[in-house]
């Protein structure tokens, strides 16, 4: 089969397991053999991707084909097709297989719901992973607009999977209207380039002012998608949902698809400087900023959470570095060892029955796997050398040496020692120490929930060595070398383990953590946006609803009205008496004649 | 007997044509003060003819009758059917139209 063949095999299937699913609803319904569908197409998808991979490896390449989307006289004012190159190829594989994992996960953790949500689950996740492939292999920004929207959508849905939950309908609604102002910036971003340009190319931009307005619009979408400060608080939120969901969109690939339209839109981000400074100052607020947070939560998916905003916050930074290999390269293998945890921290969650940490403790002994993965995961996270995320988070530090200000660069190093001081709090509260009550219950998932984590865990371990194969993909520079970066990022990530192991072995506290939690629970940002929800949307909501009803249905009421009065006030004109008819044609008559004499 | 008193008395006959219709109740009667204007048209008709020479206003004359006898039959099967629904046949009954 031709690339082309191959790359819209590898997007439409999954659409193709969503639409059987949606349409033969009694499939849906009965719970597993919805499961089967999804997987089946997952998997072909995955296959495709990997036949993609095989074929590029043997030499072949770019694959691009379009076709004209919507006819404006005569000329096709976009087009809609799919782009397979070295930075969507690899998303493409991450993507499916992140997906595929996530999807048996969730056979064995969400085995306890009824056939219908089942069914409903399996569906959601496969229109999911068909959005997030048209995002993935669009050529053009406005078909990447298109998946955006829709893996939106799903990540509602899929956020909001327990709705009877006043939380979960909550967080839902929270995350879809974060995310939908941000998106406002995508769709007039579009709209400058296509009055500027005539077309929807990432490729070029008339000028730097066009350039700038563009990339500023569309790293506002960023900010939405990928949970930046100051739009972060939807993420949190988030862990609502089922953990397997939390794994594949809220972790792995729903949010980087930020990063992943900057990757993409690279070009036009060259041209304009100053977006590339503001991200670079967002990257680096949001990893600090988030890495503090997630030293004072209990939740153990809060803590995740938190540390994926940590992280996307070291992506969003190399790319203000005007680095874009090097956060693409972290966007892959945080995908994994993200996926990793979220799935182990499932796996806890299914044992122990709760999401606090303090109810966890000695798991290590019932949960040997879990803890292996997990262990594996933090470690990657944390930047031990050797492991996944050492190689991308010491590129996406190099990135920022020798920048004009020194500070975001510190800033990373900082949070990277956090990051690895928080990931240990996370172990040793959760899998060390005494047994806890509950823990001394827990046993291992079936072989449907452990393989996953052992498939995850590979990548995790060893996906940075692939980083300078990686780069040749896309025309970047990558070579690992010893200098004073990734010599002090590794000592800063052992330093984090150990300080974590002395603080918090004895059941001790993190140092500032009162000061944390009140930035935690009386946060900020989380209730100026509240505000604003309040008073801009619901205010302009009710003041619309206002117009709606009284102004433009009164209108339409009053021509109603009038209609009726009108008539029924006329109607006293007819006396249905014929005499009175007679003598009104009589008169007529008469005044006829007079009128004709008289002239 | 000239012209004029022909006018005269096809003028008399519309009044009171007129003055029936606008005054009377009962059906039969309003459909008499037709009957009466109509005539005094008819009368107008065969004088002008008589008076000014030619058969086409006597001739014209035969025709209305003839169709004014079919108008009174439809006018009686009304009273007719009127009579029939109230027990009466005057017209203001008959005003059912209005509600």
């Amino acid at each position: 089969m031709s690339p082309v063949t191959l790359a819209i095999v590898a997007t439409v299937a999954p659409a193709v397991a969503a639409l059987l699913l949606l349409v033969l609803s009694p499939l849906r319904h009965r719970g597993a053999p919805a499961a089967w569908v999804t997987l089946l197409g997952s998997l072909v998808s995955l296959g495709a991707a990997v036949m993609l991979l095989v074929a590029r490896l043997g030499g072949a390449p770019d694959a691009r084909a379009t076709i004209p989307w919507i006819e404006e006289r005569g000329r096709a004012m976009a087009e809609i097709g799919i782009l397979i190159d070295g930075v969507s190829l690899p998303m493409l594989i991450i993507v499916c297989l992140v997906a595929l994992c996530v999807q048996v996960f969730s056979i064995a953790y969400m085995h306890d719901e009824p056939p219908r949500a089942f069914g409903r689950y399996f569906t959601l996740h496969a229109l999911f992973l068909f959005s997030m492939n048209v995002v993935v292999v669009s050529p053009n920004l406005l078909q990447l607009f298109a998946g955006w929207e829709l893996v939106g959508l799903t990540s509602y849905l899929l956020i909001g999977f327990y709705f009877a939950k006043p939380a979960a309908a909550q967080a839902a609604v929270k995350a879809f209207w974060m995310t939908k102002l941000a998106d406002m910036g995508f769709l007039f971003g579009l709209l400058v380039l296509y009055v500027s340009t005539g077309g929807f190319e990432w490729t070029s931009a008339p000028s730097a002012t066009v350039a700038t307005w563009v990339t500023g619009l569309l790293f506002l979408a960023v900010v939405g998608k990928s949970a930046q400060f100051p739009l972060h608080i939807w993420l949190p939120d988030a862990m609502e949902g089922p953990t397997p969901v939390s794994a594949l969109l809220h972790a792995a690939t729903m949010v980087a698809a930020g990063v992943f339209l900057v990757v993409r839109a690279d070009p036009l981000f060259a041209l304009a400087p100053g977006t590339r400074e503001v991200m670079l100052w967002v990257g680096s607020i949001t990893a600090v900023f988030a890495a503090l947070l997630a030293l004072v939560q209990h939740d153990i998916k809060k803590v995740l959470a938190f540390s994926t905003c940590s992280q996307l916050g070291y992506m969003v930074a190399a790319l203000g570095a005007g680095q874009a290999f090097a956060g693409f390269f972290h966007l892959g293998t945080h995908a994994f060892f993200k996926a990793l945890l979220f799935l182990a921290a499932g796996s806890v969650i299914h044992a122990v029955h709760s999401n606090s940490l303090d109810d966890m403790g000695g798991l290590r002994k019932k949960l040997p796997l879990t803890t292996a993965a997990f262990v594996i995961g933090s470690l990657s996270l944390a930047g031990v050398p050797g492991f996944a995320g050492f190689f991308s988070k010491d590129l996406v530090l190099t990135s920022l040496e020798g920048k004009a200000s020194w500070i975001p660069w510190a800033m990373l190093l900082g949070a990277a020692f956090l990051t690895a001081f928080y990931m240990g709090r996370l172990l040793i509260k959760a899998f060390w120490g005494e047994l806890s009550e509950r823990s001394s219950h827990a046993h291992e998932g079936n072989v449907a929930m452990t393989g996953p984590l052992v498939v995850l865990a590979i990548p995790s371990l060893a996906s940075g060595f692939l980083g300078g194969w990686l780069a040749t993909q896309s025309s970047a520079q990558y070579e690992l070398h010893l200098g004073l970066t990734p010599v002090l990022a590794s000592v800063m990530s052992l330093a984090g383990l150990g300080a974590a192991i002395l603080v918090f072995r004895k059941g001790g506290q993190a140092p500032f953590t009162h000061v944390l939690e009140k930035l935690d629970t009386f946060s900020v940002v989380d209730r100026t946006w509240a505000g604003a929800y309040r008073i801009g949307l619901l205010g302009v909501a009710s003041l619309a609803g206002w117009i709606d009803r009284y102004l433009i249905d009164g209108l339409i009421n009053f021509t109603g009205w009038s209609a009726l009065e009108g008539g029924s006030s006329a109607r006293r004109l007819q006396t249905g008496l014929v005499r009175d008819y007679a003598l009104l044609v009589t008169v007529g008559v008469l005044v006829l004649v007079l009128i004709g004499v008289l002239r | 007997m000239t012209l004029m008193n022909c006018i005269l008395l096809a003028s008399a006959l519309m009044a009171i044509g007129v003055y029936g219709l606008a005054t009377r109740k009962q059906a039969v009667a309003m459909l008499l003060s037709v009957e009466l204007m109509a005539n005094s048209a008819n009368i107008l008709f065969a004088s002008f003819a008589h008076f000014r020479g030619g058969p086409t206003g006597q001739v014209f004359v035969l025709f209305a009758l003839a169709i004014t006898v079919a108008e009174v039959a439809v006018g009686l099967a009304l009273v007719m059917l009127l009579y029939r629904r109230h027990g009466d046949t005057a017209l203001d009954l008959a005003s059912e139209a209005r509600q």
